[in-house]
């Protein structure tokens, strides 16, 4: 069924390595490969240092990919980038970062901040530059006098919001969003959720939210991909993860989500995880497609266990 | 705690229409701020200001800059006029000598003198004797110290003193000392402005580009590290003589390799931070990253070892001077002070306390001072109280 | 103070000296701990659910002020307390539980030198008997291979087995009181499952009494007894798990609870508008009226008091007052709360 939808972003066995002392190398980024369908809400869910978020700055090239592939919008941007590809990238996709303070200049106003990008991509016009800052503010809701300010006078929820402004201020259509509400207090994750809920209704974004919270990456999506350790093990649309997960690390992910409803926290019994499960001395396991749709690593007997526990 | 139940009747008591909702169909929006924008720099100042011992140091730096600047020209001696009659003079100021307080009076101490001449005339001027110390009698003559006004004893009247004595040419201390002040200081900071120049330069291009760039400048800073300093500082003197050039040059042929280090840190720490990412997300080039993102916020660390440096830096021109390597006569510095100072510390000790009190004053005050500008442009302070 | 009670803060109120004025950062604390209850106090931070904890364990930043209050443990007021009173009572009688356990930790000290040190200092074991107790201790929190680990370094462990070690040496000593201050917020979802359990474990097994510090309302519902939710320096709600979450009656727990989504949530959040106040001037009134959609017009004149809902539920909101119109709870929460009710089986009142 989703053969048909337009596809904006396919990463095609990608690899992301990164050399470390005395010749160790880590796999980050082991062989994953996903579609991201255009309009859709893409969640990735993983524990930290699961490669999640090396991905998503793989995506937009803030690394090099060591090996495969990346689609975006038909153009090839995993290579080595043209000046073209590089204007088309930089003005097409854009991240959110997950410290809001951190991921401010803190020697910069709000204005230059989310300026920035427009000078980058050759605005000259300095009325038309104010305008469109002033604009971008109002959307996510800050007034226009908070341009001349500086980061560190704003709260985390409000700086968060800057954020979002600045990736907005093109009007990419892709965005990846990376842990963009884990450093918020729980009062104010909801604000920058609504937020990105309206600016992708407004400006027709398609979305990559990458986050360790489960609960509200399944709020927030439309499908799912669930990493362990630079490996995508269960990738499905996000009810179907929820009512049926199927690979051991996912459902362990799901009964460790502490939920807001004591009575159900009491009953609940936690599963958990240990690799050795597996045993893959035999067959290698693989990304295989267990249902239409509903993707999970497993070898092929796994997939035989996996399809009858589906049926009963 | 206050409880509704325990003051019923007055929680009762108040009227019922304020017990309205007000905001119900309103949109609630973030408030505007009441406070005015505070700039980087600002935040900076307002929490240097905060730290007293810095500020003084600072003010303290300034009144021996201005005094370097103004001092050489406030008598009416230059730093090279000789008067080698009036050498070794103490220091004399006529209204501090006014107060009797023992100090800064001119007076000096001839020792083992007859008492019975202490009446000439010839021998003691008119009222140049202030005190008698130690009467003793050797060999059957009466033998006194005698405390002198050293000017009137010389035959000289108030108009003409040395305020802080005058040196074994007869050179004034205050105009040389000033003008020595003036000449450390421009030798500790130009040399430090240049090291700090080529350090940012430098260190900012193996930071910023890593890799094999980063491996072949560092060894080539590991060499020019290794060159002992007199070493260099000799060659320097057979190619351009002494003089400041070769002073400057020896301060800064290694100087600039600390503040290449740090930046260099920096700029492996900043590159990595998330605003940098997020600018190279929108196409950022290189240059502006360097110089609009990563730059400014490495800087604060930079001018302060720079601050902490001067010190360091006056003092090894005045361990230069002292060893006879630094400016040659008649020329001035601290250091060229401490040394002919040095001397004669014995039986003129002002000679050398003059110029000790100024380098200890800079020396403190500029750590201080870096100190408070440390704490100042420490980012994890930024917005803090 | 009742024989169940260990420990009573009493009109508690903490402020700190800036340059930018005095931040009045607790505004009147009172609560009661009791013997072997959990007591969670919710709030985002600077509400000073951080600050009225440091103040019983006498650790407040130099430039904190205890304004006024009591705090009663075993009929001694800690607000008198020395540091030298502190330093008996710290470790002994309560332990702390931070939330980085890597800055907890001495990087160049052995593991297990660090869990015997007090061992050896405050109960006066040798050092035989003491490298007994660590171990049954490390195995108590769940660290496998402890003869082994014992000799290690903080670095060759992971953050999770870190906090356990923290845990582990919080619980050296018999402390009455165990304080956790948020000491799961910078682990992973699965192993902060671990560590809950393990502290609920020995909390049980010790007649510990927990005060537990979070905003993750997941892992309140998980642990808690009771809970304090606070607001810019004062509670404003307190009640048992139960009361809070299906029948919360302040706007601010209301807002908070629709704001966190869990996993069947479909519905749009609740975001609270706004920023939490300024400290420095706090608002007259309530606190939360600017940010509340169903702030009274005396909210902005007077601070409510507390209204009794039960025994152990009071609120401090004029909604609860009789003269008040009726306001109902958000009709997201309510879904959300009829839809938990009947998950657990529990009939629609």
């Amino acid at each position: 069924m989703s053969e048909e939808r337009e596809k904006i972003l396919e990463i095609k066995d990608v690899c992301m390595d990164f050399k470390q002392k005395r010749h160790k190398v880590v796999h980050a980024v082991n062989h994953v490969s996903l579609d991201i369908y255009k309009g859709e809400n893409f969640g990735l869910v993983g524990e930290s240092g699961c490669g999640k978020t090396t991905l998503g700055r793989t995506c937009i090239r803030l690394y090099d990919p060591t090996s495969g592939q990346i689609i975006f919008d038909g153009h090839d941007i995993s290579g080595k980038l043209t000046k073209d590809t590089r204007k088309f990238l930089t003005s097409h996709m854009a991240m959110i970062f997950q410290d809001p303070i951190a991921s401010l200049d803190p020697r910069m106003t709000v204005q230059e901040i989310i300026a920035e990008g427009l000078h980058n991509q050759g605005y000259k016009d300095k009325a038309q530059i104010d305008s469109m800052v002033k604009e971008m503010l109002n959307k996510v809701g800050l007034l226009p006098e908070h341009a001349t300010r500086y980061p560190h006078e704003f709260s985390g929820g409000q700086r968060q919001r800057i954020g979002i402004a600045r990736a907005l201020v093109l009007k990419p259509e892709f965005i990846i969003a990376d842990e963009p509400v884990s450093a918020l207090d729980a009062s104010i994750q909801a604000q920058v959720i609504n937020l990105l809920m309206d600016m992708k209704e407004e400006f027709g974004l398609t979305i990559m939210f990458i986050a360790h919270n489960l609960a509200v990456v399944k709020y927030f999506s439309d499908r799912i991909g669930v990493m362990y350790y630079g490996t995508l093990v269960e990738l499905a649309d996000a009810d179907d993860l929820y009512v049926h997960p199927l690979h051991p690390y996912t459902k362990a992910l799901l009964s460790a989500i502490p939920e807001p409803d004591p009575l159900s926290e009491r009953r609940k019994t936690k599963l958990y995880y240990d690799k050795s499960m597996h045993d893959y001395s035999k067959e290698k396991p693989s990304l295989q497609e267990v249902v239409p749709g509903h993707f999970v690593y497993c070898s092929d007997s796994e997939k035989e266990a996996y399809l009858k526990e589906l049926d009963s | 705690m206050t409880f509704y139940e325990d003051n019923k009747e007055l929680y009762d008591s108040i009227p019922a229409e304020k017990f309205q909702l007000v905001q119900n169909n309103e949109d609630i929006h973030d408030a505007a701020f009441r406070t005015k924008p505070i700039g980087f720099f600002k935040d900076v100042w307002l929490r240097f200001i905060r730290n007293k011992a810095s500020v003084i140091g600072g003010i303290i730096i300034l009144i021996i800059m201005v005094f370097a600047a103004i001092g050489p020209s406030m008598n009416s001696y230059t730093y090279t006029e000789q008067h080698t009659d009036l050498a070794n003079m103490p220091p004399k100021v006529p209204w501090i000598a006014k107060l009797n307080l023992g100090i800064m009076d001119g007076h000096y101490t001839l020792t083992k003198r007859q008492y019975d001449n202490i009446k000439d005339t010839s021998k003691y001027p008119e009222g140049c004797i202030l005190k008698l110390k130690n009467p003793r009698i050797i060999n059957g003559v009466k033998i006194v110290d005698v405390v002198v006004d050293y000017y009137k004893y010389k035959g000289l009247d108030d108009s003409q003193c040395y305020w802080l004595g005058s040196d074994y040419l007869g050179r004034d201390i205050w105009t040389r000392l000033w003008k020595g002040t003036r000449i450390s200081l421009f030798i500790a900071l130009f040399s430090v402005l240049c090291n700090v120049i080529i350090g940012v330069i430098y260190g900012s291009i193996c930071g910023y580009y890593g890799g094999a760039v980063d491996m072949v400048l560092q060894r080539i800073m590991e060499i020019i590290n290794a060159f002992p300093r007199i070493v260099v500082l000799t060659l320097f003197i057979m190619v351009a003589g002494t003089g400041m050039f070769s002073l400057i040059m020896a301060m800064v042929i290694k100087g600039w390799i600390p503040i290449a280090r740090m930046i260099r840190s920096q700029f492996y720490r900043f590159k990595g931070h998330e605003y940098v990412l997020a600018s190279r997300t929108m196409g950022t080039n290189d240059q502006k990253l360097i110089f609009r993102h990563i730059l400014p916020n490495s800087i604060g660390p930079v001018i302060t070892q720079a601050m902490m440096a001067v010190p360091t830096t006056i003092f090894s021109e005045s361990f230069l001077a002292y060893i006879g390597l630094g400016l040659q006569a008649p020329n001035s510095s601290i250091g060229v002070m401490l040394s002919t100072g040095q001397k004669v510390l014995m039986q003129y000790p002002t000679q050398v306390l003059y110029p000790a009190i100024i380098i200890s004053l800079l020396m403190i005050c500029f750590n201080l001072f870096g100190d408070g500008l440390r704490d100042a442009f420490d980012p994890t302070q930024r917005g803090v109280s | 103070m009742d024989n169940d009670t260990i420990l009573s803060v009493q009109d508690l109120a903490v402020s700190f000296r800036t340059y930018s004025g005095k931040v009045q950062a607790v505004r009147g604390v009172s609560f009661d701990l009791k013997k072997g209850e959990t007591l969670a106090i919710v709030g985002e931070s600077g509400s000073g659910k951080s600050v009225t904890t440091k103040a019983i364990m006498g650790l407040l930043a130099k430039n904190a002020t205890i304004e006024s209050g009591k705090i009663l443990f075993d009929d001694h007021d800690l607000v008198k307390y020395k540091e030298k009173d502190f330093c008996k009572l710290r470790g002994k009688d309560i332990s702390l539980v931070f939330q980085d356990p890597l800055s907890a930790l001495n990087p160049i000290m052995k593991i297990g030198k660090q869990i015997t040190e007090t061992l050896v200092l405050r109960e006066g074991l040798s050092r035989r008997e003491a490298k007994k107790k660590a171990i049954e201790l490390m195995e108590m929190v769940g660290i496998p291979d402890p003869e082994t680990r014992y000799n290690e370094y903080p670095f060759q462990f992971s953050g999770g087995m870190r906090q356990r070690i923290v845990i582990a040496i919080a619980l050296a000593s018999n402390a009455r009181i165990l304080i956790c201050d948020e000491p799961t917020t910078a682990l992973d979802v699965t192993i902060q499952a671990k560590i809950l359990d393990q502290i609920k474990q020995i909390k049980r097994d010790r007649q510990l009494s927990v005060i537990f510090i979070t905003h993750d309302l997941g892992v309140v519902a998980n642990m808690a007894d009771r809970i304090c939710i606070m607001y810019a320096g004062r509670i404003v709600e307190v009640g048992t798990a139960d009361e809070i979450f299906y029948h919360p009656a302040h706007p601010y727990t209301w807002a908070l609870l629709s704001s966190v989504p869990d996993l069947e949530t479909k519905e749009r959040l609740m975001a609270i508008p706004g920023t939490p106040p300024n400290m420095v001037a706090p608002p007259e009134g309530d606190a939360f009226a600017e940010r509340n959609k169903y702030a009274l017009a005396i909210d902005f004149e007077q601070a409510p008091p507390y209204f009794r809902l039960s025994d152990t539920h009071y609120a401090a909101t004029w909604l609860l007052h009789p003269k008040a119109p009726k306001v109902e709870m958000p009709d997201v929460l309510k879904a959300r709360i009829a839809r938990m009710r009947q998950k657990a089986g529990l009939d629609n009142e």
